[in-house]
């Protein structure tokens, strides 16, 4: 049977071709025609009410900042001003994205007369990576690793330095291989420009998710707690006399506004652009042949692997642990969680701190604002908290098992130990940017890529130091 | 016997309202709920329209909006944060890792999170600076001294400073075991100290808030820097002493003052008191105040306990 939900993401067009076909060979008692009915039902009936999918605030971050409503719906406007929406994505002209490409890949699913394939991302990517792109498709509470919060910007597998952005390149790359030991697949069944515009479209949702932070701080910052003034720049009172708080976020009325909100999304834009100066470049004479005799490699895989146990030096040990089997620190978080968990702890803080007050006999009226007003926050705190995924820690990589979600030619490791993995703790030995001093030299990365590429063939010699049950976690 | 008949059929029939009741729940699991709907806000299409023409169209020019540098000359704020209460005792870091290095002697050096001199009640680590400023007097423009961030024991040796945008900094690690420097926020580094060595780093662009470092492989450690585009700021001293030189007077200043532990919104610091009230402190831990040329300003804030969580 085909996957119900396929059906039902596709369902507007494609799903009237199909259904018919499929009925013919149904048998209609058994479960799984439950299961096409239900969908057909949902289709035809239930559905045609269900309002078009909506691109939603980061309500974390939202809370987090107290951004009072109205000004999370001026927000959420100016992002629509500058983003369009799930089915009407708009290319801001300073963006540098595509119109077509975005067309493309937004939208509800359909096959068009010619057999153009729209809706790209609904299609392939929306059940994991949700439509906000915050990694929270229906699919993604069951997956290990979670899939990827784009909204912040930041990827892992790339070939730029740590601090800047993928190259379209490596987006491509990861799209066209997957990410091998997670539930990323591979989409190199899809035709390159089908893949060019889910890679735009991937920027774009990133873009609004970073233009999205930066306005919430924009208000932060500037508006909701300013003073207001009349077109004259004087103080506007209330009918007792007292200054009135709060500029509202109307850039359509505000020239100064207008260009705060561009000069934003001339930063969210810049790093994007630049990717390409920033790709880590090896030297070209220090790279290893492919074709070196087997002596040669084990005699460079042996210094890797003197580094890599080397507190002095490379110190992967610290983490990978002493039989690499990830087994060292793992008790870190991703940068995703670590903010999820910062949360967690001031609302735990935040609730300890009402709970103590509401002991208190003889709070003066100020103090009595002021308890109910957090407990108010913690609310809506516990609110926000209700919709996390169980939090989970960062486990360095098992480096026997020769899986490597990063790719596993000699330079997608050597990108990955240069520069470390960004969001997770995992640190770079390369230069944090081009021309600057790293911790260990090219060859010695060169050096420590032969030996974790040969890591899954080494015997575990020794006794095993480290405790029985992390073992079993990792290598399960 | 007629009742077992009946059961049986009342049986069948549920057993089709089942199947009917099953299908409606599919299809309303299956078919309407597609996309996790968060519960944030989402576009008003007209408002947005008219920002879109706004944001696209030609735009007006912008004018009066830059805060024109009214004043001339220069003045001092300078303090001191005292504890109003018992100094916190703080409790030893949780090392559980390479105790031989990072708890010597079994003793785990005590934490930082609010750290108060029990004689002075001065409360150190504590970031006082401007969020923004009109003009920078020749002497406050941005350090370019390399500064020298080092951990030993497992500590950082800095637990709180200021650097300025661009200036070297020099990380290293004193301690017999391989460190990793971790900086969270837009200057984001993660890189491998070995033990013994020395890396360059320097941030690029201006923090409003300071910035977390840690490192992965021994979780406690923890330290905070704020990169500024000048060098208004100021970091308190063991004895909750600040003092921020050479600033431009005659023009509102808003600053930010901020504290790892302190309860405000994004840990801002925020005190209530008569004195605070006139500054307009607010708790994003933010104050507005005006000097005179040449004055020197001196603020004396009482901190209450309440005013850092946990
Ligand atoms: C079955 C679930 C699933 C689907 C479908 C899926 N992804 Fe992913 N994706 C993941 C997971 C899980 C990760 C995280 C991997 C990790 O963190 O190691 C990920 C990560 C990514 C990344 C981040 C790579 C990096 O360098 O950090 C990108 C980009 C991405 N996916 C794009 C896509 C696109 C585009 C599609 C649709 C064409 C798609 N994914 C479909 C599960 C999925
Ligand atoms: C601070 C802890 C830490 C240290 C130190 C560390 N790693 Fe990792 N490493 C990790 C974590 C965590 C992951 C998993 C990242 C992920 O899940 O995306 C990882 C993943 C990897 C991977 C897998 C990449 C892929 O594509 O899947 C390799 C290879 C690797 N590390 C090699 C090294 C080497 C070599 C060193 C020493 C130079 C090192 N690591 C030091 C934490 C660390």
């Amino acid at each position: 049977m085909l996957p119900v939900w396929k059906w039902v993401l596709a369902r507007r067009f494609s799903l009237a071709e199909c259904q018919w076909h499929t009925l013919g060979n149904m048998n209609l008692r058994s479960p799984s025609s439950l299961g096409i009915i239900a969908a057909l039902v949902a289709a035809l009936v239930g559905c045609e009410q269900a309002p078009p999918p909506q691109f939603h605030l980061n309500e974390m971050r939202m809370v987090e900042n107290e951004t009072p409503a109205d000004y999370q719906q001026e927000i959420a406007d100016v992002l629509g001003a500058m983003f369009g929406t799930p089915d009407q994505p708009f290319a801001f002209p300073e963006s540098g994205l595509t119109q077509t490409r975005l067309t493309l890949a937004a939208g509800a699913a359909y096959n068009d007369t010619e057999g153009v394939s729209h809706g790209l991302y609904r299609r392939h990517c929306v059940h994991c990576h949700g439509i906000t792109g915050d990694g929270r498709g229906p699919t993604a509470r069951f997956l290990n690793p979670y899939p990827r919060d784009y909204r912040s910007g930041v990827f892992k597998f790339k070939t730029t330095f740590a601090a800047a952005k993928p190259t379209d390149e490596d987006l491509k790359r990861i799209m066209h291989n997957g990410a091998p030991g997670t539930a990323m697949p591979s989409f190199s069944l899809l035709p390159n420009s089908e893949v060019e515009s889910l890679v735009e479209y991937v920027k774009y949702l990133a873009m609004r998710g970073e233009m999205e932070q930066r306005l919430n701080q924009y208000v932060y910052d500037e508006l909701a707690d300013a003073d207001r003034v009349d077109e004259k720049g004087n103080p506007v009172l209330d009918e007792n006399g007292a200054p009135l708080k709060g500029i509202r976020l109307n850039p359509a009325a505000n020239a100064g506004q207008q260009e705060a909100v561009k000069g934003m999304m001339a930063e969210v834009v810049a790093p994007w652009n630049e990717a390409k100066d920033q790709v880590i470049a090896p030297t070209e004479e220090q790279i290893p042949k492919d074709n070196r005799p087997a002596e040669e490699i084990a005699a460079s895989a042996k210094k890797g692997r003197d580094l890599f146990f080397s507190p002095q030096k490379g110190n992967c040990f610290s983490c990978h642990g002493p039989t690499a089997l990830g087994d060292g620190q793992q008790n870190d978080f991703d940068v995703w969680t670590k903010e999820q968990k910062a949360f967690l702890d001031k609302t735990e803080q935040l609730k300890q701190s009402v709970a103590e007050r509401d002991e208190q006999k003889d709070l003066s009226d100020d103090d009595k604002t002021a308890l109910e007003r957090d407990r108010r926050l913690v609310s809506e705190r516990e609110d926000v908290i209700k919709t996390f995924y169980p939090l989970r820690n960062a486990i360095p990589r098992n480096l026997r098992k020769g899986i490597y979600r990063g790719g596993r030619r000699r330079i997608d490791i050597f990108a990955r130990i240069h520069q470390g993995i960004p969001g997770m703790p995992m640190p770079g030995v390369g230069g944090s940017g081009p021309g600057v001093q790293g911790t260990l030299t090219e060859a010695e990365i060169w050096n420590i890529v032969d030996y974790v590429l040969s890591l899954p063939y080494e015997a575990i010699s020794g006794p095993q130091t480290a405790l029985p049950e992390n073992v079993a976690e990792v290598t399960k | 016997m007629g009742q077992a008949k009946q059961e049986m059929k009342l049986f069948v029939l549920s057993r089709q309202t089942i199947a009917v009741v099953a299908v409606a729940a599919l299809a309303a699991a299956v078919g309407c709920n597609r996309y996790s709907e968060g519960p944030g806000k989402v576009v008003n299409l007209t408002a947005a329209t008219k920002i879109r023409s706004s944001l696209v169209g030609q735009t007006a020019e912008a004018g009066g909006e830059q805060a024109a540098s009214t004043g001339t000359g220069w003045a001092t704020l300078k303090g001191r944060f005292v504890f109003d209460g018992d100094a916190p005792a703080m409790p030893p870091y949780g090392v559980n890792k390479d105790e031989a290095v990072c708890a010597p002697g079994g003793k785990a050096p005590p934490q930082e999170y609010l750290v108060v001199d029990p004689s002075s009640k001065g409360i150190a680590n504590i970031f006082i600076y401007p969020r923004k400023v009109s003009r920078v007097n020749d002497a406050a423009g941005p350090k370019t001294d390399p500064f020298l961030f080092d951990q030993k024991e497992c500590r950082f040796l800095t637990h709180a400073f200021a650097v300025s945008v661009g200036q070297p900094v020099e990380i290293h690690n004193s301690d017999p075991v391989g460190h990793n420097t971790s900086i969270a926020g837009q200057n984001t580094f993660n890189q491998m100290i070995p033990s013994g060595d020395k890396v360059p780093y320097s941030a690029k662009k201006e923090e409003a808030t300071p910035a977390s470092i840690s490192c992965s492989v021994h979780p406690w450690m923890r330290a905070y820097m704020v990169p500024r585009k000048d060098s208004y700021v100021a970091v308190t001293k063991p004895d909750g002493s600040f003092e921020i030189a050479n600033l431009p007077a005659g023009e509102v200043l808003e600053f930010q003052v901020w504290h790892e532990s302190a309860s405000g919104s994004n840990h801002g610091l925020a005190v209530q008191s008569d004195e605070t009230k006139e500054l307009k402190w607010d708790n994003k831990g933010r104050f507005k105040i005006k000097l005179d040329p040449d004055q020197t300003r001196e603020l004396n804030i009482a901190v209450p306990a309440s005013a850092f969580g946990g």
